[in-house]
């Protein structure tokens, strides 16, 4: 009993430091605009609109995550194994990847932004300074809760798999939930906040993307102030729920009909989700109705 | 040819007979090297162990290059509402199914085959269900903006009709149910495929790594997890990219006219988890 109270209670830590992680990791690429929205900074400057957006999208959110994850997860890893105090071995685990986000984040938005120098865009070393800083802090909140996420997994619940390994898992999960869920926010809201509410960004637009903000050029900093009042608590949402249910599952029912248990609990809760996946499709028709051609004036 | 000429054309993402029978004879071909290297006792365990092995760990990848197909993917177009799907890459999307469904799965290796696989498929098809749900939240609350497929005139699960809540100069957006269960499917498939080539290079490995002579008793276990989850995992990322060349860019779910490409990834992931499959068995070769 007392095994899976203490279960049951770093779920719920695993789930919540989850929440964060995912929370930190899409206004994290928001900032460093990294997920698939970065098509239109790309492309903004080649249709002629340049700007001051940051733009390190080298590779997707998932492969990037999975790398700083686990390079936290391994150097932590390797601390422990010297008998490194846990808590000191996760923050430098954490720094060291951070540093590499750092890094990675610099010379992605160079050679991005390089590359466009004959549409006219320049380099902006001021936004080297301001943004880079800013994307690191929130990786590193990102990835120190993931670490510990592994960690707790590792050590408490047990799981088979060492922390780098555990590292790849989870990091990659987190860049895939923090895209989907993220990315249309930031893509559709913020760097089209132009196009009317409600309706898709019409193709003919692409690459037209907001550039002025209330006073001057528009700062990526403001882009994570914006989506982190949605798209990153939904993120880290999302996360959050895939760490708790894929635990509590397991903690809670694994001991029922020889491990069926928590087969049978995961695939109620998938059907559950789909009843409210349904909901919310045919409350958006029933709200919003069929688009209507405007009458013109 | 020219690049002109080498556009693609009508047959896109047809089935090419001639290259998929010369994958399959290269497969059989290393299935059957692999069955001499049992034999020969190069690889532990025996000849039937080996053959085994490598069968379950193809059939993992066919399963997961199959699973692919089904996940809706809308890329950089999704991401501004203008195609339906889920805004991130197919590779990376359909792995982090996998790898959920691989955490549970390896979670649960203990407990037996059935179980393990069962709760490999259970974890992927979670990941996903919360992941979809989480899309269609965004899009509904967040951005007011209804799901509508651009392929379909009707949900063929809800019968629900898409043109009318397409908006002007999209090709639809959000996930319609069809999406949704597709996306299910999918974490279902992956997580399955992952955690049956897991469970098999996991037995193989802890059935070699004996046989070398040099691991403690008490280092084989963990030696076994690791070396059977990176290559697990090495191997997913290997069919989940191939399959996402198969798809070209986006993909809405089981009822795109792209999914019936999927044979030719099947193919491909039997092939390329033929040598990968082989090569994570040389790991622990008596040479």
């Amino acid at each position: 009993m007392q095994e899976i109270i203490i279960g049951i209670g770093v779920t719920a830590l695993a789930g919540a430091l989850a929440a964060i992680a995912g929370a930190a990791e899409d206004t994290e690429s928001n900032i460093g605009s990294q997920g698939d929205p970065n098509s239109q900074v790309q492309l903004a400057p080649q249709m002629g609109y340049t700007h001051r957006i940051y733009n390190k999208a080298v590779s997707g959110e998932p492969p990037a995550y999975t790398l700083w994850v686990t390079l936290a997860c391994g150097v932590a890893w390797a601390f422990l194994m010297l008998g490194v105090n846990a808590i000191l071995a996760i923050v430098f685990g954490t720094v060291l990847a951070t540093f590499v986000q750092g890094v990675y984040a610099t010379t992605a938005y160079l050679g991005r932004t390089a590359s466009l120098s004959k549409f006219g865009q320049p380099v902006f070393i001021d936004v080297i300074k301001s943004v880079t800083t800013v994307t690191m802090a929130h990786a590193f909140v990102a990835i120190i809760t993931t670490v510990t996420v592994c960690y707790l997994m590792m050590t408490v619940i047990g799981h088979p798999f060492a922390l780098p390994l555990l590292g790849i898992v989870w990091g990659l999960a987190l860049g895939a939930a923090g895209s989907a869920t993220g990315n249309p926010y930031y893509g559709k809201e913020r760097q089209y906040q132009n196009q009317k509410f409600g309706a898709g960004v019409p193709i003919s637009a692409s690459g037209n993307i907001v550039r002025y903000a209330e006073a001057g050029q528009r700062s990526s900093i403001d882009n994570g102030f914006f989506t982190a009042k949605f798209g990153g608590p939904a993120s880290g949402l999302c996360f959050g729920l895939i760490v708790f249910f894929e635990l509590w599952r397991t903690i809670l029912f694994e001991d029922y009909l020889a491990g069926w248990g928590a087969v049978i609990a995961g695939a109620v809760i998938i059907i559950i989700f789909m009843i409210i996946d349904r909901y919310v499709e045919v409350w958006g028709r029933k709200n919003y109705g069929p688009y209507t051609v405007e009458a013109s004036a | 040819m020219s690049a002109i000429a080498a556009k693609p054309g009508a047959n896109a993402g047809a089935f090419q007979p001639v290259p998929s029978v010369i994958a399959i004879v290269l497969a059989i071909i290393l299935v059957v090297v692999a069955y001499f290297l049992g034999s020969a006792g190069i690889l532990a365990g025996g000849a039937m162990l080996v053959l085994q092995t490598l069968c379950l760990i193809i059939l993992g990848a066919a399963l997961i290059a199959f699973g692919v197909h089904f996940v809706p993917v809308g890329g950089a177009p999704a991401a501004m509402g203008q195609a339906p799907g889920i805004a991130t890459g197919v590779a990376m999307l359909a792995t982090g199914a996998g790898l959920a469904g691989l955490f549970g799965g390896a979670w649960a290796a203990e407990l037996g085959l059935g179980v393990a696989l069962a709760s490999g498929a259970i974890g992927g098809a979670l990941m996903m269900a919360i992941t979809c749900l989480m899309v269609n939240i965004s899009y509904v609350f967040g951005m007011g903006i209804p799901a509508a497929s651009g392929k379909v005139l009707k949900d063929p699960i809800t019968g629900d009709l898409q043109a009318a809540y397409k908006s002007q100069g999209t090709e639809g957006h959000g996930l319609p149910f069809i999406s949704y269960v597709g996306g299910v499917i999918g974490g279902l498939f992956g997580g399955l495929g992952g955690t049956l080539i897991y469970i098999e290079l996991l037995n193989f490995y802890n059935v070699g790594l004996p046989a070398l002579g040099f691991v403690g008793a008490e280092g084989i276990n963990m030696l076994a997890v690791g070396l059977a989850g990176i290559f697990a995992i090495g191997m997913f990322l290997v069919i989940a990219v191939l399959s996402a060349y198969n798809i070209t860019g986006t993909i809405e779910g089981p009822h795109d006219p792209k999914f019936k490409r999927f044979p030719r990834a099947i193919v491909a992931a039997i092939l390329a988890s033929a040598v990968c499959g082989l090569v994570a068995m040389l790991v622990v070769a008596l040479f």
